[in-house]
């Protein structure tokens, strides 16, 4: 190895008009994304209430199901942090279990669809021809299909865990990411660089995973965070029509659901879970919109040209 | 001698970002006189543009501004929203690079040069509509009548550049801004539009700033020309002055670097490097680490632009040792 | 004569029109026509054309980046147009590509070090060679060896530009296909890359096809010349023929429409303005396809399309009625 002149690099560099510290694409996303506020603002917020959700109960020890009909109806106290239901179940405890499979609802389906509706997306998008007709046509039937009717139906027969509801959710929200992911690739192989390794000899594995795939990721995960979103907003829909997870168990919606009867007395008692869930909802898209902005392949560095 | 129509004086703007404020315009001071056409020539981020925005008042919200825009006796800089845009479009029109872009796709060609007028003058629909067929035939624009129905994605770039300027004019301003108008288009394409603007200028006697990297655009149609380097006017000066009789090295290196259409070349003289960070930009003289003609007062003051002849300034600390038609070297 | 290293023969690329929901196919669009040329050892061929007149294409159907639709192409004794996965791939080590656009051409995501070397790695050179080649290709295009741990993000626009020209030199090969390779750059930082070019032309043995709307910079870098109009090439020559003594009609015009840097000679310049734009390549007018802007076409023009063959000058010429050296548009059209 020769030794390198440090002094005489930095000159060049300096009449080159480059940086004195290499990045990459990822250390400038995340210094992006540190200095993003709402994005910060989203993570820390999502991190406390997860948190939240786990540690509380193990303070604030109740049982979430069983009824204890000598404290029904209470109020906010120090024993019942958010009060308690019509069989007197601790509220807080059964917030932080809703919360937990809100999330986890969300988070499980945003996965599933991501892998499905990217695949198919990206096959759509590098294959074109047929297969993206084919692809496309699906995609718009599945758009245009009324949801919750389907969702219904489907809740009816398969929807009595969190697992299975993920799953039917997921199967009406991949076309979402398919989309995204289909129109990124489309522009991203008539990219020069795709080009280049076409031109170099490169297969198609070669051109997809190395300089296609890399290149979806950032459009796909802001996609991925507002789909969290809209799918825990659906979930609690499902859970309020009665349709989503089974009691004795909840979700968030459910708990609004069995709160809506007492409005007038306890208003409270419904908008507590509907606060939470227009906070994760919120942070979530917060994260969102940071990822977005971090993650734009158009943001170079601050070279001013 | 009669009055500038417009006077920039000491203007500069800025751009904040995260990393600082990034210096576009440097301490620029300069006049249009009436019916004259002025270039405005540099390179990518030497300020040209961000120029010509600024007298528009078209520039993003958070820009820093200082100095004074004086077109016709009034401060464009001080005026209110409502008078700015009075005047825009009206005294002062803009000519942009990417006619696509600056014509609304969902209003027909016509209907969108009427709207320009009646904004300005109290005419009715009938007598605009009339007015724009008109405009449309004087920029060149064939079956006027059946082409103003038309809506902009059925123009050809060309004709769409063409029914950009027949917008500009359509009030008769007394200054056009003409921001690279041909550099989307092809050369036969560029020759058409260039003639079109010549005669535009003729038959209204409207002056034209020429914001363009074109040097040879320049040589055409320029009666003044001004060399922004790194956010400075570096040089300023009639046509041949600047082409013939250049004082500043890198108005000479940027004309010698540039390969000839009629001679046949060997090799080219580039200017060596880029040109500098606008955010950190190098002590003394921007071009300093480019110049080869640099001596050490260079790294540590900005030379001043000093007159070199009449109405002929260029800003160097070596303008005495440039020559007429003398090899350059340090 | 030495044999040329590559032969075009008759090259057409279309391009299908698809409309409706099953992408059915409803017409063509000749985007290259009828295209034959050679390329001779350590030469420049330009190519020179406005928007819509089929170079880019052209140059991507050398490298089968686009399939062509007809015609041959032959590098030695391989035949693109037909040849098999494996004959392409030694093929394309022989044949490389410039791009146009420096901020597209290079993968936002990959260091540069990655970016020189990934041609050598499909075509499996060991690492350690190709890590020394990829050092000596960063010095060769004017950077330095650490700067390979660097992201295209961080380099200028002409910085960029070397290092897709390191990329294309990483095979050794002996054809590049230059597609408008200084064309996105300011015009101080143009100079710095064709200088560079000229130098490794010689260096490397290169044989370029340089592909460029800019006229002046065609002149500058060419040995030869091909016109292009609508697919078509309506006239090639040597440098110096078509410059000075164009024998198209379009050359011509095309020549006297560019602006150069020379305010006495734009002064008395006579200059001849074409009419109208180009029209679209999917509906080419009838016989010469210049017939239409033509300024001294006659009725024959309309009907009959002309052949390329040699006229006085040197030069090839698809025209009826070619200009003879020394004779201008404006004197034929004011007769």
């Amino acid at each position: 190895m020769t030794t390198i002149d440090a002094a005489a690099v930095a000159e060049a560099d300096a009449i080159e008009g480059l940086s004195e510290q290499p990045k990459s694409f990822g250390r400038l996303a995340w210094e992006r994304f540190i200095h993003h506020r709402l994005a910060l603002v989203g993570l820390i917020g999502l991190m406390l209430i997860v948190a939240s959700f786990i540690i509380g109960p193990m303070i604030n020890d109740h049982p979430f199901d069983k009824p204890d009909v000598l404290n029904r109806l209470q109020g906010p106290s120090k024993e019942h942090w958010f009060g308690t239901d019509e069989i007197g179940r601790d509220l807080f405890v059964r917030t932080a279990r809703g919360g937990r499979y809100s999330i986890l609802i969300g988070l499980l389906s945003a996965v599933v669809s991501t892998a499905v509706g990217t695949l198919i997306g990206a096959a759509a998008g590098y294959f074109g021809k047929m297969v993206d007709a084919v692809i496309a046509q699906v995609i718009n039937l599945v758009l245009v299909v009324p949801g919750l009717i389907v969702l219904s139906v489907f809740a009816l027969n398969f929807g009595s865990n969190w697992w299975r509801l993920s799953l039917v959710l997921a199967a009406l929200s991949w076309v979402r990411i398919a989309r995204v992911a289909r129109g990124v690739v489309l522009s991203i192989k008539e990219q020069d660089y795709v080009m280049a390794a076409r031109a170099a000899g490169a297969s198609h594995s070669r051109i997809l995973f190395r300089h296609i795939l890399p290149n979806v990721v950032g459009a796909v995960t802001v996609e991925i965070t507002l789909l969290v979103g809209s799918i825990i907003v659906l979930e609690s829909t499902l859970s309020f029509l009665g349709l989503g997870v089974r009691p004795p168990d909840t979700s968030l919606g459910r708990l609004v659901a069995d709160a809506k009867g007492n409005i007038d007395n306890d208003p409270l008692r419904v908008l507590t879970p509907g606060l939470v869930i227009v906070l994760i909802v919120l942070c979530v898209n917060f994260l969102g919109d940071g990822l977005r902005d971090a993650l734009d392949p158009k943001a170079r560095s601050n070279r001013d040209d | 001698m009669t009055e500038p129509l417009l006077r920039v004086e000491h203007l500069a703007v800025g751009f904040p970002s995260k990393a600082g404020v990034v210096q576009a315009v440097t301490d620029v001071s300069f006049d249009v006189m009436p019916g004259e056409t002025l270039a405005v020539v540099g390179e990518s981020g030497s300020g040209k543009s961000v120029t010509a925005l600024t007298v528009m008042r078209l520039h993003p919200k958070a820009t820093r501004i200082s100095g004074s825009i004086m077109f016709q006796g009034r401060d464009l800089l001080a005026l209110g929203d409502d008078d700015m845009r009075a005047i825009r479009g009206n005294d002062v029109a803009m000519i942009f690079q990417d006619p696509m872009t600056a014509l609304n796709p969902v209003f027909s060609v016509g209907s969108q040069i009427v709207e320009s007028i009646r904004i300005h003058q109290q005419v009715t629909k009938q007598a605009a509509w009339e007015r724009a067929v008109d405009l449309l035939a004087l920029v060149g624009v064939p079956e006027p009548k059946r082409r103003a129905a038309q809506y902009p994605h059925e123009y050809s770039g060309g004709m769409r550049q063409r029914a950009m300027i027949a917008m500009a004019i359509a009030n008769e301003p007394k200054l056009l801004i003409a921001d690279e108008p041909t550099t989307a288009l092809d050369v036969t394409v560029q020759a058409q539009v260039m003639e079109v603007l010549h005669e535009v200028q003729q038959a209204t006697g409207s002056a034209m700033m020429l914001i363009t990297h074109d040097l040879g655009l320049v040589a055409g149609t320029a009666d003044r020309v001004q060399v922004m380097y790194a956010s400075r006017l570096v040089e300023t000066g009639g046509v041949d002055d600047i082409f013939y009789r250049s004082r500043n090295p890198y108005t000479r290196a940027l004309l010698d670097s540039i390969p000839d259409l009629h001679a046949t070349t060997d090799r080219l003289e580039p200017i060596p490097g880029n040109p500098p960070s606008l955010l950190r930009p190098p002590s003394g003289c921007p071009f300093r680490p480019r110049c080869q003609m640099a001596i050490d007062t260079c790294a540590t003051a900005v030379p001043e632009l000093v007159m070199v002849g009449e109405g002929h300034a260029s800003r160097c600390h070596r303008t005495a040792d440039i020559t007429l038609n003398a090899e350059v070297t340090s | 004569m030495s044999t040329p290293v590559l032969e075009v023969r008759n090259l057409v690329t279309e391009f299908p029109i698809r409309a409706g929901v099953l992408r059915r196919e409803v017409g063509r669009v000749q985007a290259v026509s009828d295209v034959s040329f050679d390329l001779m050892p350590v030469e420049t061929l330009g190519v020179v054309g406005e928007s819509g007149c089929g170079k880019t294409t052209l140059g991507r159907s050398l490298l089968r980046l686009i399939e062509p639709t007809s015609g041959s192409v032959r590098i030695g004794d391989v035949e693109i147009t037909t040849a098999d996965r494996k004959s392409m791939t030694r093929v394309r080590s022989q044949l490389q590509m410039v791009f146009q656009d420096p901020y597209a051409s290079l993968n936002p995501r990959i260091p540069v070090r990655d970016i020189i070397a990934e041609p050598m790695r499909i075509h499996g050179v060991a690492k350690d060679e190709a890590a020394e080649r990829v050092a000596d290709l960063l010095r060769r295009v004017g950077l330095l060896p650490e700067h390979g741990n660097r992201y295209p993000h961080e380099f200028s626009g002409g910085q960029r530009q070397r290092i897709g020209i390191a990329r294309s030199l990483a095979l050794r090969p002996r054809i590049i296909i230059l597609d408008e390779p200084v064309s996105a750059l300011d015009v101080s930082i143009q100079a710095q890359v064709l200088n560079l070019l000229d130098e490794i032309q010689d260096e490397f043995q290169l044989s370029y096809v340089f592909i460029a709307h800019d006229l002046s910079v065609v002149r500058h870098t060419s040995d030869r010349v091909a016109v292009m109009y609508l697919g078509k090439i309506v006239e090639i020559g040597v440098r110096d023929e078509i410059y000075d003594a164009p024998a198209h009609p379009y050359t011509h015009s095309l020549l006297s429409a560019v602006p150069v840097a020379d305010p006495r000679r734009e002064r008395s310049r006579q200059r001849i303005i074409l009419q109208g734009d180009v029209p679209s390549p999917a509906n080419p007018p009838a016989g010469c396809r210049f017939h239409t802007r033509c300024p001294i076409a006659q009725e024959r023009c309309r009907t009959e399309a002309p052949e390329l063959r040699t006229v006085v000058g040197g030069q090839q010429v698809a025209c009826h009625f070619p200009l003879e050296p020394g004779q201008t548009l404006v004197d034929i059209a004011s007769r």
